[in-house]
């Protein structure tokens, strides 16, 4: 079976078409009971029974593997759908929804769970593309689609985006002047992409990790904002809410999975459940409905990256633009001078480029993007071999970056090529506003987190990476 | 009357040797063995002897070697999940590169014609393209995720860059660069199990392939436009089985390798035969058959691991599980 991760997270399975894979390490615990060893039936429809001597059947519970086990295990990464189905799906969302329905018909309004769906802007684009619609308008018709459906917040995020790009700068500057004396600071890997991320962790482990950002993602910020903040602004416990995001990729879920960003106090994650654009198509079509012909709803601009009520990006490109920002910020901090372009040079494919900024005339900063596996490949055994002389690197998982994601909905006509065109088009269009020029995001470091740098925006803002430890198993080795 | 003497066998890997690769020049001989070392053979007089031991470089078990086209490199494969890339200075060895990245096990490395492109594969069913700048430094150019299992051996076209690769999937995919990155452009699906070996003829247009299904296949290429008629789809040549060679073998068939001189096939096997194969002259070229004129029966103990032609002498070098390398010389009596 092909899986729906991206190609470095399928790279790293080795036989996806078994659930778990035949190398996955972690003991599925069971339930023993004692007694005498009956048969088993197999059901018609895949259910196991136990027979005991005396007749007496039994469904027999099914072993669980869970998102979280797969994270610790270094067996592989699984791919098997049914594990996403069960806990990160739409199908998950219309089950919280219908139970909300439920309990409001049963006169328990006050246990219902506040639902909150945060869209990313990359899902947008993709949605836009395949139903030929402007992105103001997807905004408006998906939050219409959303809200009728009995969401009761949706937010962009975006907004999030502002709090990822400016941690990011700060950390890299940091680190910058640390790089003096401590050799593992620099260059610094983006952390926004799950699928890097995760594929660095069972990989490279202590090699790689102490390099990447510890920068929490757009998607995990925006967890930090509804679950902290906003839970607290609308009076209510975070466990209340219920809150969903929608992302141009799989390995999304397995993001949100960490057990970084879960609460112990409250018992809820950051990020309930993550759907992507695919299934937002999915939902579309189960309710039979084109997003055109949806009724209008304006989006909640209180956690939306906007402009007078109209939303708008960061510059930078498909995938955030932290490269963008970083070289903009490491100018004007470190040489006190205003970048006024950024100029990409093609290194040796289309997904690998460099950023060069000389004072005087001589190199003082080096940038890269580094798409795509291939590309990931060579940055890492660079460092691995300490010749790689950038200072920042934004890695992505996917070829194309972010608008190209694994979860972004596919063309039935035109060329997968073309239609990421159109996508990343549509995107790179709108009107950008820079975090620093956003009021709301200085007054949420203000007021919410007691200033930039204080011990509650570290906790609030940032993660940490954990190497998982390789076990071969003998028993696995082909010839 | 075709024979396969034995000239020798050479003993020195302790445990099973798994690779045989002669050099362009037909002068060396390298072994690869589960004793993680890369043995180089050379004649002094007329014995064959051990002239290097290419050890420390590998963890584990090395399972297949590659000479460079210009012969002054030499690539391993090993189950530790590198590729190493060794100098060849005078009569020393230096490993000058380890290739990282495959998850695990790499199971074999070819050299592209020009010298400029490397291919590995591994277990982790991924084919990799790695380039070579003037610094002698590797840079990956693509990962190909095309196969769906185990990836058993790449193999480069004798002048294209051109990659064919054959699985545990039963498949064989061939692979071209396309605009910045490389991508399978045909699978070649006949084989009823996992594809252990494959080899191009001479000119390119052909290629044998073996299985764990006890049958060696003959692929042809038909271009875009082709005399035959053979339907081309994208303007992309396809390759069709013209003949499959069953009845021949009795267990899996490791090892293929085709003379680019002679234009003979030889095969080794489970069954410890080592076999040669020679087209009929007078067959249809779209529908050849092929004679078996030789063969050895227990050429090794064990399993036969892997033959390799030499390029300039009628001789043949082979290995086994048995751990021996063996020298063989073909000889033609009237």
């Amino acid at each position: 079976m092909a899986s729906n991760f991206s190609g470095v997270l399928q790279l790293t399975d080795l036989d996806d078409f078994i659930m778990p894979s035949q190398e996955c390490i972690k003991p599925v615990k069971i339930e023993k009971k004692t007694g005498k060893l009956g048969k088993i039936r197999i059901e018609d429809d895949g259910t196991y029974f136990s027979v005991s001597e005396t007749g007496e059947e039994k469904k027999l519970e099914k072993a669980k593997v869970t998102l979280n086990d797969c994270l610790a295990c270094s067996g592989c990464i699984t791919s098997a759908e049914s594990i996403l189905i069960t806990q990160q799906s739409h199908e998950e969302l219309y089950r919280i929804l219908q139970e909300n329905k439920l309990l409001i018909e049963g006169g328990k309004e006050q246990e219902t769970k506040t639902v909150v769906v945060s869209v990313s802007p990359q899902a947008r684009a993709s949605l836009a593309v395949k139903y030929n619609l402007t992105l103001d308008t997807v905004v408006q018709k998906l939050t219409g689609f959303l809200k009728k459906l009995g969401v009761h917040y949706v937010f962009d995020t975006s907004f999030a985006r502002n709090f990822s790009l400016i941690e990011s700068c700060h950390e890299f500057v940091k680190r910058f002047y640390d790089s003096e004396t401590s050799p593992q600071a620099l260059p610094m890997l983006t952390s926004a992409c799950p699928g890097w991320v995760c594929y660095a962790e069972k990989t490279h482990g202590s090699y790689i990790l102490p390099y990447i950002s510890t920068t929490r993602s757009p998607q995990q910020m925006m967890g930090a904002l509804v679950k902290d903040y906003f839970a607290t602004r609308i009076n209510c416990s975070p466990a209340q809410i219920y809150h969903v995001t929608v992302m141009p990729c799989f390995d999304k879920k397995l993001e949100a999975s960490r057990s970084d960003f879960y609460s112990d106090v409250y018992h809820t994650r950051d990020v309930d459940c993550v759907i992507t654009s695919v299934e937002v198509q999915a939902m579309l079509e189960k309710e039979s409905i084109s997003l055109a012909d949806v009724e209008d709803m304006p989006i909640d601009t209180e956690l939306s990256h906007h402009k007078d009520g109209v939303l708008v990006n960061h510059a930078g490109g498909g995938s955030g633009g932290y490269l963008e920002h970083v070289a903009q910020y490491a100018v004007k901090v470190l040489h006190n001078s205003v970048l006024s372009s950024i100029n990409y040079r093609v290194m040796r494919n289309a997904d690998f480029k460099e950023v060069v900024i000389e004072t005087e005339g001589k190199p003082t900063l080096k940038f890269a993007q580094a798409y795509g596996f291939r590309n990931i490949q060579n940055i890492v055994q660079k460092i691995k071999r300490k010749k790689c002389d950038y200072h920042f690197v934004e890695i992505m998982a996917c070829p194309s970056g972010c608008n190209n994601g694994g979860a972004q909905i596919r063309p039935e006509v035109e060329s997968p090529k073309d239609r990421f065109q159109q996508v990343e088009e549509l995107y790179r269009n709108q009107a950008c506003l820079l975090p620093s020029e956003v009021s709301e995001v200085e007054r949420l470091y203000r007021e919410w987190l007691g200033g930039t740098g204080s011990e509650k925006a570290m906790r609030m803002l940032h993660t940490k990476y954990h190497g998982v430890e390789k076990t071969m198993n003998i028993l696995n080795i082909k010839w | 009357m075709m024979e396969i003497k034995e000239v020798c066998s050479l003993p020195g890997h302790e445990e099973v040797a798994w690779g045989v690769a002669w050099n362009p020049s037909g002068t060396l001989l390298a072994s690869a063995g589960s004793d993680k070392v890369v043995r180089i053979w050379a004649q002094e007089g007329d014995k064959w002897v051990c002239k290097s031991v290419l050890a420390d470089a590998h963890a584990r078990t090395v399972r297949a070697v590659c000479w460079s086209p210009c012969g002054n490199y030499l690539a391993s494969a090993s189950f530790d999940a590198t590729t190493s890339i060794w100098s060849r200075k005078g009569g020393e060895f230096e490993c000058i590169a380890t290739l990282e990245g495959h998850e695990n096990e790499v199971k074999s490395v070819s050299w592209s014609s020009s010298g400029s492109l490397l291919a590995t594969c591994s277990r982790d069913k991924s084919v990799w393209i790695w380039e070579v700048n003037d610094t002698e430094e590797y840079e990956c150019a693509s990962v190909l995720s095309a196969h769906v299992q185990d990836v058993k051996q790449v193999r480069w076209h004798p002048t294209k860059e051109l990659l064919a690769s054959c699985s545990y999937d039963d498949t064989i995919k061939m692979f071209k660069e396309d605009n910045d990155d490389w991508c399978c452009f045909t699978t070649l699906k006949s084989h009823t199990s996992t594809v252990w070996s494959i080899a191009f003829d001479k000119t390119g247009s052909r290629l044998a392939s073996c299985s764990d299904d006890k049958t060696v296949k003959i692929w042809q290429e038909y271009l875009p436009g082709n005399p035959e008629g053979i339907a081309t789809k994208d303007n992309e040549p396809v390759w069709k089985c013209v003949c499959t060679l069953g009845g021949y073998h009795n267990r899996a068939i490791y090892a293929i390798d085709w003379n680019h001189r002679t234009g003979d096939i030889v095969t080794a096997d489970g069954d410890n035969y080592i076999r040669i194969f020679r087209e009929n002259e007078c067959s249809d070229k779209n529908a050849p058959t092929f004679d078996l004129v030789a063969s050895v029966r227990q050429a090794h103990t064990q399993d036969v691991n892997s033959v390799s032609w030499n390029p300039v002498a009628d001789l043949l070098a082979s290995c086994s599980d048995d751990g021996s390398v063996k020298i063989w010389r073909i000889v033609t009596t009237q």
